[in-house]
């Protein structure tokens, strides 16, 4: 489906109202993933122009909006402070690319967000770094740190997960992104746009069992991030479908996409349906074969984080 | 100045290092300054108990956990990580809580009393109990705490200054800091200090067996008598924890035993009884069994305190089990925390908390009925 048959469905004026930014609510879009395509070759960088038109056709699409700028007005206030959580473990080769952040962070700004409130934001500096960000601490052209141990002094509960949830997504931010990559987990089968959020509590190695479930919908599920969630974006230029989460050559594959979601359920549907593709073109066992199934979607989804149902997942082309 | 919870536990231990000796004020001025950020590649050792799996894995030997450990990754301790097929301690030498205490605290109460422990911790836990006492050091992370470079002679060395003629691996779990655990035991056996830990005893056997004969004693908490509790309110599992004890007990290093009672949860008479009686039938009736009192903490502040009626149903069940002491921890002032001669019934050793009011014994025995009292008395 095209982006343009995608408004015809909702409606042109679904998105009349939110021009400002101010009904962001309006559009979200259950089981509505945008895709772009965007090719590089390992290691190699996408163009500003490529990786510009990229994620602005991602967005758009992803909401049926004629521009990458009107869909980002449509998500973000320019009152929010934006988040971006990018997942930078893997490190140069396999985290969120630079330029399509920084595409990002320019459709953010032309939709009415003040550069200095748009963070974006990993674990610590180092790995920021390691994956080629360069720290900013006050911007411009915008604000690029580690949360650097900075959490809440006492744990979140959220069903089966007691953390201290960092201070940038429980008081600092008003608004969120999660902006992964399309990678194998060995323990979650998959780690996209929802186990990105692992990065943002103190305790993530205490909740790696039975393949993650039902933590990582538990930290989802929690108001800071349910509440402040507005898109999920994945870079899949390089993805990785063995092997993971670090980096490894072997596993990686050229998927030539980025992806942009409302919907944080659907959007690592669509990344597990591509892992499983190239295993399957490379001869390898499903994911639950190889002894981690993907539990942690449909957990997602019964707690009303978005649609798993392949049927339902609707993949729109910019 | 605003400063969280886990600060002030570092300042505090800061504190208790800087009267102790120069140079490790000096340590623990530098560590705050340089701050334990993510950003710093923290120093590692390779552990000592697991073996590699394939594609880069590993698979931890050191706790029924158990973890298989990706490239990148840490295990569910946080202080173990892989490293390109080779699996590191993070917290070698790295204690993040010192501390002087009475012995009487661990509470390890037939050993040495009224002597001094030179007590110390690292980040990270190997399980995650609801009711953690010590959550702001043992939930986290090496690089979420700050931390002082101690290595084990510098260690002893400071307990030694100090006047302590014990240490003590405590606060956090010890089973994550294993090989620290064995490495103070060796240079504090050196010089004649004795070494103790305070455990969940949630270990394998194989790096139990390793260390153990390295200490003096050993207080493990046996958190409840049901499997249930145990994955519940703990996420470890009760069957590993049994099999330590009597590990400990074939070794004949002296051990005594915590139960924190929780009300509703563990505090029936029913798992009191079973409890005491395995106790009395794997290890006999002189392993001490310390009943203590809960307070809201962490993940279960929805409770209340454990009524001293709960502790002192406890205490009457595990003597009419046949036990020889059994004791109340946490109501200070209680006659359950004074050892009593189970021969004739006097009163040995007279405790309020942590303090030692009266200590009868003589050469170990009771000066009464001249009955030997089992323990670490010199």
């Amino acid at each position: 489906m095209t982006r343009r048959e995608l408004a015809l469905i909702f409606g042109a004026g679904a998105l009349a109202g939110t021009a400002q930014g101010r009904m962001w609510s309006r559009s979200v879009q259950p089981g509505v993933v945008g895709l772009a395509e965007a090719r590089a070759a390992l290691g190699k960088p996408l163009g500003p122009e490529t990786a510009r038109l990229a994620m602005a056709g991602a967005l758009a699409a992803s909401v049926g909006a004629e521009s990458g700028v009107e869909a980002a007005a449509a998500m973000f206030s320019p009152k929010d402070i934006v988040g971006i959580k990018v997942n930078c473990l893997a490190g140069k080769f396999l985290s969120p690319r630079v330029e399509l952040v920084e595409a990002l962070v320019d459709l953010l700004a032309e939709a009415g967000v003040d550069r200095r409130r748009i963070i974006v934001f990993e674990r610590s500096n180092r790995e920021l770094q390691r994956a080629g960000f360069t720290i900013r601490e006050a911007g411009p052209p915008y604000r690029c740190i580690g949360t650097n141990n900075d959490y809440d002094r006492e744990p979140s509960i959220s069903g089966a997960i007691g953390s201290c949830f960092a201070r940038m997504v429980s008081t600092t931010c008003s608004a969120l992104v999660s902006f992964g990559v399309v990678k194998d987990h060995d323990l979650s089968g998959v780690s996209a746009g929802m186990k990105n959020w692992y990065g943002v509590i103190h305790n993530p190695n205490k909740y790696h069992d039975n393949g993650c479930d039902p933590y990582i919908a538990d930290v989802a599920r929690y108001p800071y991030i349910r509440n402040k969630l507005r898109l999920t974006v994945l870079d899949g230029v390089i993805a990785q479908c063995h092997g993971g989460p670090a980096f490894r050559r072997g596993g990686i594959f050229e998927l030539g996409m980025v992806a942009a979601s409302t919907d944080p359920v659907a959007a690592d549907l669509w990344a597990w349906r591509e892992i499983e593709s190239e295993r399957a073109r490379r001869g390898l066992p499903t994911l639950e074969a190889a002894g981690r199934p993907v539990r942690f979607l449909a957990t997602a989804a019964k707690a009303g984080l978005g649609i798993d149902d392949p049927e339902k997942l609707l993949l729109v082309t910019a | 100045m605003s400063i969280d919870r886990r600060k002030l536990i570092v300042l505090g231990t800061a504190g208790a290092v800087a009267t102790l000796h120069p140079p490790l004020l000096r340590v623990a001025a530098a560590a705050q300054r340089g701050s334990s950020a993510a950003g710093d590649e923290l120093p590692a050792r390779e552990a000592s108990w697991y073996k590699k799996l394939e594609e880069g894995r590993v698979e931890c030997e050191l706790c029924p956990q158990a973890c298989k450990v990706a490239d990148m990754e840490r295990g569910m301790c946080g202080v173990r990580e892989n490293r390109g097929g080779t699996y590191y301690t993070l917290v070698h030498s790295l204690a993040c809580s010192i501390h002087t205490d009475p012995i009487e605290k661990k509470p390890l109460f037939h050993v040495l009393p009224g002597e001094k422990a030179f007590s110390f911790s690292t980040a990270g836990c190997n399980v995650e109990c609801k009711f953690c006492q010590n959550w702001e050091i043992s939930q986290f992370r090496p690089e979420q705490v700050q931390a002082y470079n101690l290595p084990p002679e510098r260690l002893v060395a400071a307990a030694r200054r100090n006047g302590a003629r014990l240490t003590a691996a405590t606060y956090g779990e010890p089973v994550v800091f294993w090989e620290y655990v064995r490495d103070v035991a060796i240079a504090a056996n050196a010089v004649g200090v004795r070494p103790t830990v305070v455990s969940n005893g949630f270990i394998k056997e194989k790096a139990l067996r390793e260390v153990l004969p390295l200490l003096s004693a050993i207080k493990v908490d046996l958190k409840s008598f049901r499997d249930e509790f145990y994955r519940e309110q703990v996420r470890g599992e009760l069957e590993p924890v049994l099999k330590s004890l009597e590990i400990i007990k074939e070794i004949g290093v002296w051990l005594e035993i915590v139960v924190l009672l929780i009300p509703t949860l563990n505090d029936s008479a029913a798992e009191v009884r079973d409890l005491c009686a395995w106790v009395k039938a794997k290890l006999g009736p002189n392993v001490p069994v310390h009943f203590t009192r809960f307070h809201p903490t962490y993940r279960l502040t929805d409770l209340p305190p454990t009524p001293v009626a709960s502790l002192e149903r406890a205490w009457k069940i595990g003597r009419n089990a046949g036990l020889n002491y059994v004791y109340l921890g946490n109501v200070p002032g209680h006659p359950g925390e004074n050892t009593t001669c189970p021969g004739c019934g006097e009163i040995l050793i007279r405790r309020v908390g942590y303090r030692i009011l009266s200590n009868r014994l003589f050469n170990g025995s009771c000066p009464d009925c001249k009955r030997k009292i089992p323990g670490v008395w010199s």
